[in-house]
């Protein structure tokens, strides 16, 4: 609307119209290329494309070996079939009566060749030992899915840690509802602190201070969910519908009336969102920072990654799979059932 | 705090249906209800919004502001309501002045009804109502939307008033039509018992039959429940059929006050003839929403 006059003024054939796209973008697209081949030749990307090229030319045939390949099958190999069970030899079993108590739990006698040399007659004879085997055939799966109900637990008090935090907090980050831009500021700068520290990092000092367990896990986990809430909460506040606020605060009420009853009716389903979110993303973060000690299955993970166990990483990682996957149906039906 | 809240009902006696409105003693004992005197407002460096608006509302009757979009109806009910700070001029709602200090108080005379309804979608309508009765409620009160009694039973009263049956106050207010919609507005708005109602626009979104129902609510509102309405509209057959007077806004400056009969064919004309260019985008189109 600069100059309308001149615009009004031309005939319609003579109008110039916007076009879609200008020469700005093209350059901006060229430079990211440049850019993206300079950090591709940092990273060493080439070898990436080299080796799994040379998978799938193994995979044809056409190649006798490649990296790739080789690291896959020694790791499937290892990791089929996953192991369920739980075999102690019955020496080692403390408790024996109790645990044979136990459903499904039984007693195997193994019988396991010996060759050794007979000194006296300096001929190598084999005899037969004997060992009996507490066998407990879902022994090893029950232990995961305890630690993996312990990593849901952590993810759980963290969310809701989290929520309960960032309510208050986020009321202090929306610009609309702050008390002092002083107090806003502070409350930015202190979520976005929150928000820039990776759970991982915190949980690795946290193990520290508290020690080994679901406690720092918690903590670590709650504070990275603060510092994301608070700001998604704060920014649904600010772009609220103001009118239903106005005919609120038209009335007399305080800004707490006024969030209560014209600000949380409809920011609720996009703070629902967000929470279920962050309990999903706080399960599969629970499991990651169990690596550093900080319970759950994540140590469990760890301590069998390190033994080269890996059937039994298998069961784990299946446990995993399936939980997330449970979880994320369970979210879809809360959702549905609130909003 | 709980024993406070329940020891001031808002809906402990029932104001009285008044009979005054039309006659000519002023109601408030304090003052008159609304002076507006030399209200003047600007956005940016557009043209003047308010131009030296002096008007004032002495008893309860329906006064209906007219003018087109961009006229500046909008800004003066928005100054009114203390939601757009003045440039100039001072404004008194029944005897108590408004300023930044006074705000809270002086709004607990006002009731406010929007183009848009202003509703909280995902309450019930009986929740909307209730909620405009908020003022003195303690926070645990709030937090569980647990109304004493006597708002519970006004807030009935007035949706039984403005035409809804028990189970239509149980509906999500997402749920009801737009007249549905308009007419919780006004039980909202009529609920904290205000002298002063401000209705922007209130038939803005609704089809004619509508309207007309909603606006000959308001005015059943001002004999039954004593309260001014101050509303603006844009429709002057709508303003001449039920104004008691009509106050004619033209680019921010106040161009006629009187009866409707007083409203002649011409004026009315002027009042919406475009005098700028850019009469139909004007200042309280652009205006920027204010933080409260």
């Amino acid at each position: 609307m600069s100059e309308p006059e001149i615009l009004q003024g031309r005939k319609p054939d003579a109008w110039h119209l916007k076009p879609p796209f200008d020469f700005r973008i093209l350059v901006l697209c060229a430079l990211a290329v440049c850019c993206l081949g300079y950090s591709a030749q940092r990273l060493d990307l080439g070898r990436l494309f080299s080796d799994v090229g040379a998978f799938f030319m193994a995979s044809a045939g056409l190649k006798e070996s490649s990296s790739i390949g080789e690291g896959i099958s020694g790791l499937s190999g290892g990791m089929f079939p996953p192991v369920f069970d739980e075999r102690t030899p019955v020496e080692y079993v403390d408790d024996l009566e109790a645990r044979l108590a136990r459903p499904f739990a039984h007693l195997e006698t193994t019988a396991t060749d010996q060759t050794s040399l007979d000194p006296g007659t300096l001929e190598i004879v084999t005899r037969q030992i004997e060992t009996q085997v507490l066998v407990e055939p879902l022994g090893y799966l029950f232990l995961v899915l305890l630690k993996m109900l312990e990593t849901v637990e952590i993810a759980i008090w963290a969310t809701l840690f989290a929520v309960v935090a960032s309510l208050p907090l986020s009321v202090l980050c929306a610009r609309n509802y702050a008390p002092h831009l002083a107090i806003y500021a502070a409350a930015r700068t202190f979520v976005s602190f929150l928000r820039s520290v990776p759970e991982l990092i915190s949980a690795l000092f946290l193990v520290l201070a508290f020690g080994f367990g679901a406690i720092p896990g918690i903590v670590a986990l709650a504070l990275h969910s603060i510092g994301f809430l608070a700001k998604f909460f704060a920014e649904d506040i600010e772009s609220a519908d103001v009118r239903p606020q106005e005919a609120i605060a038209v009335t007399g009420a305080g800004p707490l009336a006024v969030l209560r009853l014209a600000v949380l009716p409809q920011v609720l389903p996009s703070f629902t969102a967000l929470t279920l979110y962050i309990l999903d993303r706080n399960v599969r973060m629970a499991t990651v920072i169990g690596l550093v000690g900080a319970g759950g299955i994540g140590q469990e993970l760890k301590g069998r990654f390190d033994m080269f166990q890996y059937d039994r990483v298998a069961t784990l990682l299946l446990v995993i799979f399936l939980t997330v996957l449970l979880l994320d149906f369970l979210a879809a039906r809360i959702r549905r059932v609130l909003l | 705090m709980i024993a406070g809240a329940l020891k001031t009902p808002i809906a402990d006696a029932r104001i009285q249906a008044p009979d005054t409105h039309t006659g000519d003693t002023p109601i408030s004992p304090r003052g008159r209800l609304l002076v507006c005197d030399g209200l003047s407002k600007r956005f940016g460096a557009g043209t003047p919004a308010l131009d030296n608006v002096t008007f004032s509302i002495d008893r309860p009757q329906l006064t209906v502001l007219l003018g087109s979009s961009g006229s500046g109806k909008t800004t003066l009910l928005r100054t009114i309501a203390g939601l757009v700070p003045l440039d100039a001029g001072r404004i008194e709602i029944a005897g108590a002045e408004l300023t930044p200090a006074s705000l809270a108080r002086v709004r607990r005379r006002l009731g406010m009804v929007h183009q848009d309804f202003g509703l909280a979608d995902r309450l019930t309508a009986a929740q909307n109502v209730m909620a405009g009765a908020a003022v003195n409620l303690a926070w645990p009160r709030l937090l569980f939307q647990a109304y004493p009694r006597g708002v519970r039973l006004r807030a009935c009263e007035l949706l039984a008033e403005v035409g809804f049956t028990e189970n239509q106050a149980n509906r999500k207010a997402r749920e009801l039509s737009g007249g549905q919609r308009q007419r919780v507005g006004i039980a909202r708005a009529l609920i904290g018992r205000p002298q002063l109602l401000l209705a922007d626009e209130p038939v803005a979104n609704l089809d004619p039959q509508t309207a007309s129902g909603i606006l000959s609510l308001m005015r059943a509102a001002v004999a039954a429940h004593g309260a001014g309405i101050l509303c603006s509209l844009h429709q002057t057959d709508l303003a001449c059929q039920f104004a008691d007077r009509i106050i004619g806004l033209k680019a921010g400056r106040l161009v006629f006050d009187g009866s409707p009969a007083e409203l002649t064919a011409e004026t009315a004309a002027a009042l919406f003839a475009s005098a700028t260019r850019d009469s139909d985008g004007g200042s309280d189109v652009s205006e920027p929403r204010q933080e409260r």
